[in-house]
């Protein structure tokens, strides 16, 4: 056992763990069950525009979308109108995920916009990591979906894992993400809980509007060293 | 690092105090945080104090602090990340500096973490002949400044924009403005480039999970994701009691952490880094190490009279309300922890009889209680390091400050007690006075060793007439006098 932990032990005046990691470690009925809580139509509503309303001061673009045809054509949109913030070439790179790959940006950009999804294998050597770092780097935008969106602060949660590299909603200057509004949750405890008792990534993200900073003379600005810009497409269906 | 050392406080905060444009900019911060922070604990549950369930999870903690450590320890392990116990400053410099070795690291990239600069890990660094950028916006201008922070949240909040433009002009080799989104967009171009290119990323944590084994880390920037994703190596820095212990826990000490500390209902990014990428994964960090560093904390833990200032989150919270802050910035202090809480802290952990003048010099007001989102006492935690320098105390090793201070209080108190004494005195006193020197009524210089009590302050003279004189003549004439 390490000195520290005995310095700690002798600090505490206790012997061993002697059963109270049951308490240190409890937690409240309320907190378990509120992962799953039933919710009405009108509350989701109000959901919708509590993260409308939030978002406003957070400087993050909510587009409602009737379906990912619909989304799948905002973002081309999109694409063609945004210019890079480095460099003059315009590449998209996004993740793997069956969602994504419905929105058929291949084809509505072409060879204009070239999209890169991250790349799936059991293991990645040296050389495929430096070639799929190049292409983020030289991304302008970065398309993700998300796991959960938080109503109460309008934040997405990024899982990470398989096909969901972590710099691509955080160094391309634009971050795009794309959530059906199903994935919609009441709160920042209400995620917790669902994740409470699972295996969690190794890396989790909760994204609440583009980069910011308030360290010059406490004033507001957009934009520090994440994306400058943030797109948040809610889908119907 | 210049500013560094908490003996100069009186010097400091004497200049600081005669500082206008670092008032001037100290008060923006207080107009914009200060007064969202209580507002917003208000909107979270209305009638009942959320400050009061955090203060009960940190205390939870701390108070089972071995298991927690235990817990977290073997939960990063299992996740294929390193743990390093470190004793001492020294031992979690040399355990950093020898990762950076071994990785033929030649660019750090940091995050804020006010542990680094409690263990002078940039100067180390720097002296192996390793960069070491620091990537949060308000730390690099007083990285390039070279400086210490003045604010735990807010690093550069001391400068003034016309000020930051200058630093930029003249480092960056760029125009001069005094805009802050143009010089926001200046230092984002300048560190991209670094943190792209850095072998390793050394960030703080403001919480861990330690039943899942992650470090949970805020930013509204994103330079800590870019210095935790990017390099090849991450490690962080922990004080070994700025734990959580489940994520339920992290439900009420993130959401007070980030109110209290900007305002704010939820940072931009919070992150829940839980060790090296894994195979499957394209990018992140391929080695992992957290280091946990006691550097004193266990001795504070051993002291149930000041355990609890180990439940602080660490927001800065209490430095926006504090008046002495206020008047005098963070730099007089001398160490990363300023304000209210560095006032309890750094003597604690660098010697309460070096550090006097920190406890000695606030104003005991309050106003950091309140505001503080673990409800924290430190004026309790003041006032007992005031009594202990008056009194000595053999287990801090403090001893006894002024025997003078002492001795006259000691008399003070005996005149007190003796009736007789006391009139004889304040007669002589009466008379005497009238030797010494006045201003608008008021003496200006008290005599001998009482001279010190008027060096900074006037003093009121004694009346013509006692109060027990005027009382025994109002009762012979049945009149007030
Ligand atoms: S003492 Fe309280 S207010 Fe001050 S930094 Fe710590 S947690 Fe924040």
């Amino acid at each position: 056992m390490s000195r520290i932990i005995e310095r700690v032990r002798q600090a505490l005046n206790v012997q061993a763990n002697d059963g109270r990691d049951r308490l240190v470690f409890a937690k409240s009925e309320e907190f378990i069950n509120c992962a799953h809580a039933t919710v009405t139509d009108e509350e989701r509503g109000g959901w919708m525009e509590s993260i409308r309303r939030e978002a406003q001061a957070l400087n993050l673009q909510v587009h409602e979308c009737p379906d990912l045809d619909a989304c799948g054509e905002a973002i081309a949109a999109l694409a063609r109108e945004r210019d890079p913030e480095w460099g003059t070439l315009k590449r998209i790179v996004r993740w793997s995920d069956p969602l994504l790959d419905e929105l058929g940006l291949e084809g509505r950009l072409g060879e204009d916009i070239p999209v890169t999804t991250v790349p799936m294998a059991d293991s990645f050597g040296e050389s495929e990591r430096a070639e799929f770092r190049r292409e983020v780097i030289a991304s302008y935008i970065g398309i993700t979906t998300a796991d959960y969106l938080l109503a109460d602060t309008a934040s997405l949660v990024l899982l990470g894992g398989r096909g969901r590299a972590r710099s691509v909603s955080l160094v391309p200057s634009i971050h795009v993400a794309v959530v059906p509004g199903s994935r919609m949750l009441g709160s920042y405890r209400q995620m917790l809980s669902r994740l409470n008792g699972q295996t969690l990534p190794s890396n989790v993200n909760i994204i609440t509007g583009p980069s910011k900073t308030a360290d010059i003379e406490a004033t507001l600005v957009h934009g520090a060293h994440g994306p400058r810009e943030m797109h948040l497409f809610v889908v119907a269906s | 690092m210049l500013n560094q050392d908490p003996l100069k406080y009186r010097e400091l905060a004497a200049k600081a105090v005669e500082d206008k444009q670092l008032h001037r900019a100290l008060a923006k911060m207080r107009d914009k945080v200060g007064r969202n922070a209580v507002n917003l604990y208000n909107q979270l549950s209305p009638g009942h104090d959320p400050r009061q369930d955090a203060k009960a999870v940190r205390r939870k903690i701390v108070d089972n602090l071995d298991v927690v450590l235990e817990t977290l320890s073997a939960n990063i392990r299992a996740r294929g990340g390193h743990v390093h116990l470190a004793e001492t400053g020294e031992d979690a410099v040399e355990y950093c500096l020898g990762v950076a070795r071994r990785f033929e690291v030649s660019r750090v990239v940091k995050g804020k973490s006010m542990l680094s600069e409690e263990i002078h890990l940039n100067d180390a660094l720097e002296a192996a002949g390793i960069e070491t950028v620091e990537t949060d916006l308000g730390e690099y201008i007083v990285q390039l400044k070279g400086e210490a922070p003045s604010h735990i949240i807010a690093p550069a909040i001391h400068y003034t924009r016309e000020q930051v433009g200058e630093l930029f002009a003249e480092k960056l080799d760029q125009p001069y403005t005094d805009d802050p989104p143009t010089l926001t967009a200046m230092a984002r171009k300048a560190l991209r480039e670094k943190m792209l290119t850095a072998d390793m990323g050394i960030s703080g944590g403001n919480t861990a999970c330690a039943e899942t084994g992650h470090v949970t880390i805020v930013s509204n920037e994103g330079n800590i994701r870019m210095a935790t994703t990017m390099p090849r190596v991450h490690v962080v820095l922990l004080g070994i009691e700025k734990i959580a212990a489940t994520l339920e826990d992290h439900d009420i000490l993130l959401r007070m952490l980030t109110r209290a500390a900007a305002g704010q209902k939820i940072s931009t990014y919070v992150s829940y880094v839980g060790g090296p990428r894994l195979p499957d994964e394209p990018d992140g960090p391929e080695e992992f190490h957290l280091v946990l560093v006691d550097n004193g904390r266990s001795r504070i833990l051993a002291d149930p009279d000041f355990r609890e200032v180990l439940h602080c989150v660490r927001c800065g919270g209490c430095l926006n309300v504090c008046p002495v802050y206020m008047a005098i910035g963070g730099h007089s202090y001398g160490s990363p922890y300023c304000g209210p809480i560095g006032a309890v802290f750094t003597p604690l952990t660098r010697g309460i009889n070096t550090c006097h003048h920190l406890c000695q010099g606030e104003t005991l007001c309050g106003a950091c209680k309140q505001v503080c989102p673990v409800d924290n006492d430190l004026p309790r935690m003041l006032s007992l390091l005031r009594s202990k320098l008056a009194d000595g105390d053999r287990r801090w090793d403090v001893r006894r400050q002024s025997l003078p201070t002492k001795l006259v209080f000691g008399a003070w108190s005996v005149i007190m007690r003796h009736r007789r004494m006391y009139d004889a005195l304040s007669v002589m006193a009466r008379f005497g006075q009238r030797l010494l020197p006045r201003k608008n009524g008021w003496i200006r210089r008290l005599p001998g060793p009482l001279g010190g009590w008027t060096r900074g302050r006037d003093f009121p003279p004694l009346a013509q007439e006692s109060f027990a004189d005027r009382w025994a003549r109002r009762d012979k004439t049945g009149r007030g006098a």
